[in-house]
């Protein structure tokens, strides 16, 4: 509780760059509403995840009440209201990687990391206590050939096995 | 063997064919050229409405049919083109954006001409991160080289497009969710009529298109609609053939999973068969076919009796499956249907929007029921009914007939059905997840009877052997007619 309030006390506001990309976006579309997604992602790439702060902000710039935004980011997975770590790891276990084994990823990174799988209403459940991984399990991928896959943040890596897993692992910059 | 025929993707391994130079030497644009010299806007529409192509997103709706409801004195018109490509199976779409992205644009382009769209939203799946970067890159190329803004190549057309990402909700894939979602809503879909042809985006004429319909669009346009409509089923038998009003004509790119030895997007004829597509995939992995997902993992699914079903538009409807997006997912003998259920209900049970109460609450249960049979504890219960016969003592009297009633059978195809009911083809729910939902669950479970009956009875997964583990065609409900006669239903 009183994190919350230190949250929202602490204000948020786009880096020059960010701003610039939002001012460009923002006239692509009739109404500010619509600029939502594209916002929250950007906002969400600058802060780490959508806090109170985050929301308050982004619905003065969309002219919204805060209430709207959080309505939005609560519907879409790819919004955290948490604090993730440095590399969310989502694991696809749709049927084309179940049928090629995406458990045995999963298993293996479970075991490597020494962490659970992430809920979407508690995200610490897989993060890993130095805060650098979180492990999730996301829905297809759209890339049921190389099955099974994963996402490292925003990379896509392909045909897994638990030795690949590994190498990926070990070239991930800390 | 069937050959594969390339033409959406005939240029995707060529070396940077997604920058423009690489592009325009092979005919890139030349089509958008050819559209604006040699057509007036209206014979555009029309020829595409000849040329007889379907929506490849999976509704399969006429291309050309649509174009017509969109009242063309109505300003601004807008087209969002649905690359949020989520259906399980499905992955044909990623590897136009990541690789030949001109392409998409060039079908964009020929879309506004003959629809007078001046506003473009392409709309990408938010894990989609490379598909975007390299549309986004193609399409600044696209700007410098006068394609898009103002006064396209002098011609006095405006067209802008614009990359819209979402962010992970398979929902957003309906038409009018990622509508809603595009306006900066919960991607939650909205009532039709009145359909985004009418009131879509911005409440304005709306055109929502899937990538690979578009991509179609500058073939139709180079090398005219007699030649398009030569692609495509023709069986050799008029009583097999699609009927004439409604033409399975073009190409399809089939996304093929699974057990199969080569999986990857296979650029076919629209109408062969699964055997033939198995064939072409590199043939199975393992020993038998168990069954295949015809048209993504909401597609009822197909036993091993049916292999020889046309993989079409018209085909599979006539065998009460749907060609969908073309995503095609192949089991064999070791698979367990209940577990594939299982993992397909999960996947429902996780994406329903919450908009409706009875997918809302619905999927979920399906999802319960269907992992409580997979754990063992799935319901089961001995019934017996008076029965006059010869008792064992040897008099007449009431014999007792008992019966095996597997109640949570019953439960999931009822549950099941109040959502959609597959066999009325009505749904209760506002769009067509409800049918999604409860197409696969009914299909499996009737299919597939005797593997739900036996993890019931034996308490864990039993993975029978192919031919006991599937219904005959015969004894078959899906192969039934089970719709109520008009006469009958107004009574």
């Amino acid at each position: 509780m009183s994190d919350e309030i230190i949250q929202i006390e602490t204000p948020f506001q786009f880096n020059e760059e960010n701003k610039r990309e939002f001012d460009e976006l923002i006239g692509r579309y009739p109404v500010k509403e619509a600029a939502m997604l594209p916002t929250l992602h950007l906002a969400q790439k600058q802060a780490g995840y959508i806090s109170p702060a985050v929301m308050k902000y982004v619905a003065e710039l969309l002219e919204l009440t805060v209430m709207k935004v959080k309505d939005v980011v609560t519907f879409y997975p790819m919004f955290f209201e948490e604090p993730v770590g440095k590399y969310v790891i989502r694991v696809c276990h749709t049927l084309p990687c179940a049928l090629r084994d995406c458990k045995v990823v999963l298993e293996h990174l479970k075991a490597k990391l020494g962490t659970d799988i992430a809920l979407e209403t508690n995200l610490a459940k897989g993060t890993t206590d130095d805060g650098k991984f979180t492990l999730m399990k996301v829905e297809c991928l759209a890339s049921c050939d190389v099955a099974p896959v994963i996402m490292v943040n925003d990379d896509l890596y392909k045909n897994l096995t638990p030795e690949k897993v590994d190498e990926i692992l070990a070239q991930l910059p800390n | 063997m069937v050959q594969e025929r390339r033409i959406l993707y005939e240029h995707l391994d060529t070396p940077n064919i997604n920058t423009y130079d690489v592009f325009r030497q092979h005919d890139g644009y030349t089509r958008f050229e050819k559209a604006i010299a040699e057509y007036q806007p209206e014979e555009i529409a029309d020829m595409v409405k000849e040329a007889g192509l379907k929506g490849r997103g999976g509704a399969g709706f006429s291309t050309g049919e649509k174009w017509s409801f969109v009242p063309r004195d109505i300003e601004p018109r807008y087209l969002c083109c649905n690359a949020d490509e989520s259906e399980p199976g499905t992955f044909s779409n990623r590897y136009v954006l990541e690789k030949n992205p001109h392409l998409l644009i060039e079908g964009i382009l020929i879309c506004c001409y003959a629809m007078g769209i001046e506003t473009t939203y392409v709309y990408i799946r938010g894990e989609f991160t490379l598909g975007k970067k390299m549309l986004d890159a193609a399409i600044k190329e696209a700007y410098e080289q006068g394609y898009l803004g103002e006064n396209v190549r002098d011609t006095g057309l405006n067209i802008n497009i614009y990359t819209h990402p979402g962010a992970g909700a398979y929902i957003c894939g309906e038409e009018t969710g990622l509508i809603e979602s595009l306006e900066g809503k919960r991607g939650q879909p909205r009532n039709k009529p009145p359909f985004p042809a009418v009131q879509g985006v911005f409440m304005k004429p709306t055109v929502v298109q899937n990538v690979e319909t578009l991509c179609n669009l500058p073939f139709i346009v180079g090398n005219g609609v007699e030649w398009y409509t030569q692609m495509g089923p023709t069986y050799g038998d008029a009583r097999f053939d699609p009927p004439k009003a409604d033409p399975n004509t073009g190409t399809k790119l089939y996304c093929i999973s699974g057990d199969v030895n080569e999986p990857g997007v296979y650029e076919l004829d629209l109408g062969l068969t699964c055997t033939e597509l198995i064939e072409v995939a590199g043939g199975l992995r393992g020993e038998e076919v168990k069954a295949v997902i015809p048209g993504g993992s909401s597609a009822p699914i197909l036993t091993h009796y049916e292999l020889d079903t046309r993989l079409d538009f018209t085909s599979l409807t006539l065998a009460k499956s749907m060609l969908g997006s073309g995503g095609i997912i192949v089991m064999n003998e070791t698979r367990n249907i209940v577990d594939c259920l299982l993992n397909i209900m999960k996947f429902y049970a996780h994406e329903s929007c919450g908009q409706c109460t009875p997918c809302r609450w619905g999927t979920p249960w399906v999802r319960d029921i269907v992992q409580r049979i997979a754990d063992g504890d799935g319901r089961q219960t001995t019934i017996t009914r008076p029965k006059f016969g010869v008792t064992e003592s040897g008099r007449w009297g009431d014999t007792g007939e008992t019966e095996e009633i597997y109640e949570d059978l019953d439960l999931l195809e009822n549950v099941a059905n109040n959502i959609a009911n597959v066999d009325t083809m009505t749904w209760n729910t506002i769009c067509v997840f409800g049918i999604a939902v409860s197409w696969p669950a009914v299909s499996y479970m009737r299919k597939f009877r005797p593997e739900f009956e036996a993890a019931i009875r034996e308490g864990k997964l039993v993975t029978l052997p192919v031919a006991e583990a599937t219904v005959p065609p015969e004894e078959n409900y899906a192969y039934q007619q089970r719709i109520i006669p008009k006469e009958f239903a107004d009574l």
